[in-house]
């Protein structure tokens, strides 16, 4: 039986100073002096449990300020939880903001290799893909040209090329490749395929029910930092649809940006 | 540090970016880098020799020493301070090792001292100052300046993702330590009664490491080296050990 990809076991993440942020040295001076530092915890995630099969594809579905931001971070390592344990055996792959991890003023080319470091990738390893990358981003020529001059839709083409062209453990996913066109999202789609094919499991953070429902086998929902339903697609998302109807705003306590 | 060692290649390509957007951006980029100091040094020469009158022996090639050592400790401390919000996207995103930015400032920094190096030996030969072999010593100091400056680094550069106004603060401490550090003045005019503060100075005892053999000629004597790379070796290490106590807050406040 092989472990879990991705295992979380009671897992809190608190915002401290996340409202009441003393932005200068100056003031945490002043305020450390009279003994005066008060802190406002905010709790994005309370005890989260999870639990990710390699091969799964689960959809994420929440409010905003749910947590669902916070999650992916803490899957992907970059924000360390504050309690309880996490485990993830592999390689995340993010999908980035648009332009997170690009340079604007170098060329597609550069910007191939600077975002494959950024992953975590060796230079050589990124030598011997960088053709597949550039066939599979359809830009032809433009791969020479400073990304400033792209578009969005070139830039998703760019970095879902790079983000795909190895088969992480974990590729996660959100709404921002629907900037593409038809033909590329429909390529989307395939190579996803592909790679779940190898075994990579898939996390899709949307609010759009019908991209969970097409995508994935299973689902769950974060209200206020909990895991508030966990199951089948259909079921999960009739809860949360239906739930969001009666609960309205304000029903948890905290807020959280996401 | 392991997980830096595994992130070399990306270090280098920061270096790399660092240097093209120098010097690709204007022509005049890789001039001015080898302009500045020599400015530098023409003005404090004017200054120095006909309005306070000291008199030093070759005072050009002292002060153009002492500019390029700071210019170099100086500007790759800024550079690390900004090179962590510089990146905040990135460091929101992506498990990357923070350290990778603040290294990486410091390496170009130490390519731009190298490039430096070309205006100072012109004005070596310009000059008729003796090339000592003792010159063939500057790789050593330039590492162990590199080394001090990266500690530094490391230890200011959360900081100034935690505190916006600690950049400011810095500029005011380092025009504070540039006065403490006999740059451009010889060691002689400072008054008895303060001269302590400039002899205890860690930054004086890297400063000359760098500055002996270009100006005097010779290797640093043995206890004076000796005591340069403990220096180095600590603020490296305090450096280190302060980064990687909080560099896991910094994504939460970047």
């Amino acid at each position: 039986m092989p472990r879990p990809v991705i295992e979380l076991q009671d897992v809190s993440l608190c915002y401290r100073l996340a409202k009441q942020r003393i932005p200068s040295f100056k003031e945490y001076a002043l305020h450390w002096m009279r003994g005066a530092l008060t802190y406002e915890q905010l709790w994005a995630l309370r005890g989260v449990n999870l639990k990710v099969e390699r091969g799964e594809s689960l959809g994420i579905v929440g409010r905003n300020g749910a947590g669902k931001s916070t999650l992916l971070k803490v899957i992907s390592r970059v924000l360390p939880a504050t309690t309880g344990r996490v485990a993830v055996r592999g390689r995340v792959a993010p999908i980035l903001e648009l332009g997170t991890g690009f340079d604007y003023e170098l060329t597609g080319q550069e910007n191939v290799f600077l975002n494959a470091l950024l992953l975590g990738h060796s230079r050589r390893e990124i030598e011997q893909r960088f053709d597949a990358i550039h066939e599979f981003s359809g830009l032809g020529d433009f791969i020479r040209s400073p990304i400033r001059n792209y578009s969005s839709g070139m830039l998703a083409r760019l970095a879902f090329s790079i983000l795909t062209a190895w088969t992480p453990e974990v590729l996660v996913l959100d709404e921002s490749l629907a900037v593409g066109d038809v033909h590329f999202v429909k390529k989307c789609e395939e190579r996803i395929d592909l790679l779940r094919g190898q075994g990579t499991t898939l996390l899709l953070v949307s609010h759009l029910a019908e991209a969970v429902r097409a995508h994935c086998h299973r689902c769950v929902w974060l209200d206020g930092g909990r895991i508030r339903a966990d199951g089948r697609p259909d079921e999960i998302l009739a809860l949360y649809e239906g739930g969001e109807a009666t609960i309205g705003v304000g029903s948890s306590g905290t807020t959280v940006s996401a | 540090m392991t997980r830096l060692y595994e992130h070399g290649d990306l270090i280098w390509f920061l270096v790399m970016r660092d240097l093209r957007v120098r010097y690709r951006r204007s022509t005049l980029g890789l001039l001015w880098t080898m302009l500045q100091p020599l400015i530098m040094m023409l003005v404090l020469h004017v200054v120095f020799s006909h309005v306070f009158r000291f008199e030093l022996y070759r005072y050009p090639v002292y002060a153009l020493a002492g500019i390029l050592f700071w210019n170099f400790f100086q500007q790759s401390i800024v550079a690390s301070m900004n090179s962590l919000r510089g990146n905040a996207g990135i460091l929101q995103k992506l498990p990357v090792p923070k350290a990778v930015f603040p290294v990486a400032t410091v390496i170009s920094g130490v390519v731009n001292l190298c490039l430096a190096l070309v205006p100072l030996f012109a004005i070596l030969i310009a000059t008729g100052h003796p090339l000592e072999p003792a010159l063939l010593f500057l790789p050593v100091s330039i590492i162990l300046a590199a080394l001090f400056t990266l500690g530094a680094g490391l230890l200011l550069s959360p900081l100034a993702v935690f505190f916006s106004d600690v950049v400011e603060l810095v500029g005011v401490v380092l025009m504070l330590l540039m006065y403490l550090t006999p740059i451009f003045y010889p060691m002689a005019i400072v008054p008895e009664q303060y001269r302590w503060l400039v002899r205890f100075n860690p930054i004086r005892s890297v400063l000359e490491v760098f500055r002996d053999p270009i100006y005097y000629g010779k290797i640093p004597p043995l206890p004076h080296l000796g005591v340069t790379v403990v220096i180095a070796l600590m603020a490296l290490l305090i450096g280190a050990l302060a980064f990687r106590r909080s560099s896991d807050r910094i994504p939460f406040y970047i």
